[in-house]
């Protein structure tokens, strides 16, 4: 289940960051790191432009926390702005035309040699496998896959955040697991080489 | 006839299905373990582990929330003068450079084009964008990167596409952002440097195969 719902920020500390007060915002940064940063990641991939966004997220988090009214969780509205942050870089032109974020032909997608010395534990755990067989997932199929199946987004939610139609979020995930299946069913031998992820 | 995945994944999710599916499902083995399988990895992406946020966040954090709106706008502009003497240097390697490639290539002779004479100010951000488009379609035109290269020139390449990419999201989120009129040039601007310097690793990274 998403990592969000263990985020316990108390109503105090967030009326004391809304105030201004350093230590409540430290402390509010403290509790949704982790969380955020792995949501950011797994979205992303790509570490650099990750550790860009979180810090974006966390910048625009603080700066408008007196906007946060206390109505639903706090750690779903951090991650709001996390998700959108992500999918605005998603989709920004320039990365879309040049990683084939929208690239339905999955052939198309340039070829890569995964290093086995980067992924050492890839074979022999079953986690390594998903992690890896999620990053070479196109950047968008993989966003709908970890917002639905982890984060627990609808599809009609994921759907608007695309600005696309619940069935495309239906069919993404369908073409997500299809995908994943035919990664995780590779014998390890034939797993050295793989299409890039879009953002990788 | 088995369920199709979008079913699967419907009936895995509690969301309304067809009463066939189920009552198909329950007596198809197949059907059941494909069931179970997408359960499986579902569980298996909810328990990855987290990632540690990366060392000293928090301080860029706080740097930037220390920063006023007006301060910012103000290094911004500084970044701007930076990155604009930055490409004065860059361009005259660059035509040396592809005066050297005119004369083994034809697509080289396309990025001369592009690389005119510098104004004496900077070009409009339509100016800048045509530049980045024109440089874009020359990239595309040039073969595809060998599957074994020099980690420098990897490494290069990956950088300039990593700063590529980070401009790429500041200007994606221009509107969001406020940018003024001058600071979008500044990032286009600087986008056409980036991609300047692309185009001619690519042009080296390719020149040595075809020697």
């Amino acid at each position: 289940m998403s990592h969000f719902q263990g985020i316990e920020v108390a109503a105090e500390v967030v009326r004391a960051a809304q105030a201004g007060e350093p230590r409540a915002h430290e402390a509010i940064y403290r509790a949704c790191r982790r969380p955020l940063y792995t949501l950011i990641r797994r979205l992303v991939v790509r570490g650099a432009i990750a550790d860009e966004l979180f810090q974006e997220t966390f910048v625009e988090v603080l700066r408008n926390i007196g906007a946060y009214s206390g109505e639903g969780a706090f750690g779903g509205w951090v991650r709001s702005i996390a998700v959108s942050k992500c999918l605005m870089y998603l989709r920004s032109p320039w990365h879309r035309s040049l990683l084939y974020l929208d690239n339905d032909d999955e052939s198309a997608a340039p070829v890569v040699l995964l290093d086995p010395a980067s992924h050492p534990d890839a074979q022999a755990s079953a986690s390594a496998d998903v992690e890896r067989a999620l990053a070479t997932l196109p950047a968008l199929t993989r966003s709908v896959v970890w917002l639905h199946d982890v984060e627990g987004y609808t599809h009609v939610e994921i759907g608007r955040l695309l600005g696309r139609t619940a069935s495309f979020s239906k069919s993404q995930l369908a073409r997500a697991h299809v995908r994943l299946r035919e990664l995780l069913e590779q014998p390890a031998g034939s797993t050295s080489c793989t299409h890039a992820s879009s953002t990788c | 006839m088995h369920a199709r995945i979008e079913h699967l994944l419907s009936l895995r999710d509690g969301e309304p299905v067809s009463a066939d599916v189920p009552e198909h499902v329950s007596q198809c083995a197949i059907c059941t373990g494909e069931l179970q399988r997408l359960s499986a990895i579902r569980e298996q992406m909810r328990a990855l582990p987290q990632f540690e946020a990366p060392e000293l966040a928090w301080e860029r954090v706080q740097g930037a929330l220390a920063v006023p709106e007006r301060d910012r706008r103000f290094r911004m502009s500084k970044i701007g003068i930076a990155a604009a003497a930055a490409a004065v240097v860059t361009f005259t390697v660059i035509a040396l450079v592809v005066g050297h490639f005119d004369r083994r290539s034809g697509a080289a002779t396309e990025l001369a084009k592009i690389e005119a004479p510098l104004p004496q100010g900077v070009p409009p951000v339509d100016q800048l964008v045509a530049q980045s488009q024109q440089l874009e379609q020359l990239l595309q035109k040039l073969p595809d990167r060998p599957r074994v290269e020099r980690v420098s020139t990897a490494a290069t390449i990956d950088t300039i596409e990593h700063r590529i990419q980070f401009l790429d999201f500041q200007l994606s989120n221009a509107p969001e952002a406020d940018l003024s009129e001058e600071q979008s040039r500044q990032l286009w601007r600087e986008r056409v440097e980036l991609m300047d310097s692309l185009v001619k690793v690519r042009y080296a990274e390719a020149g040595a195969l075809w020697f």
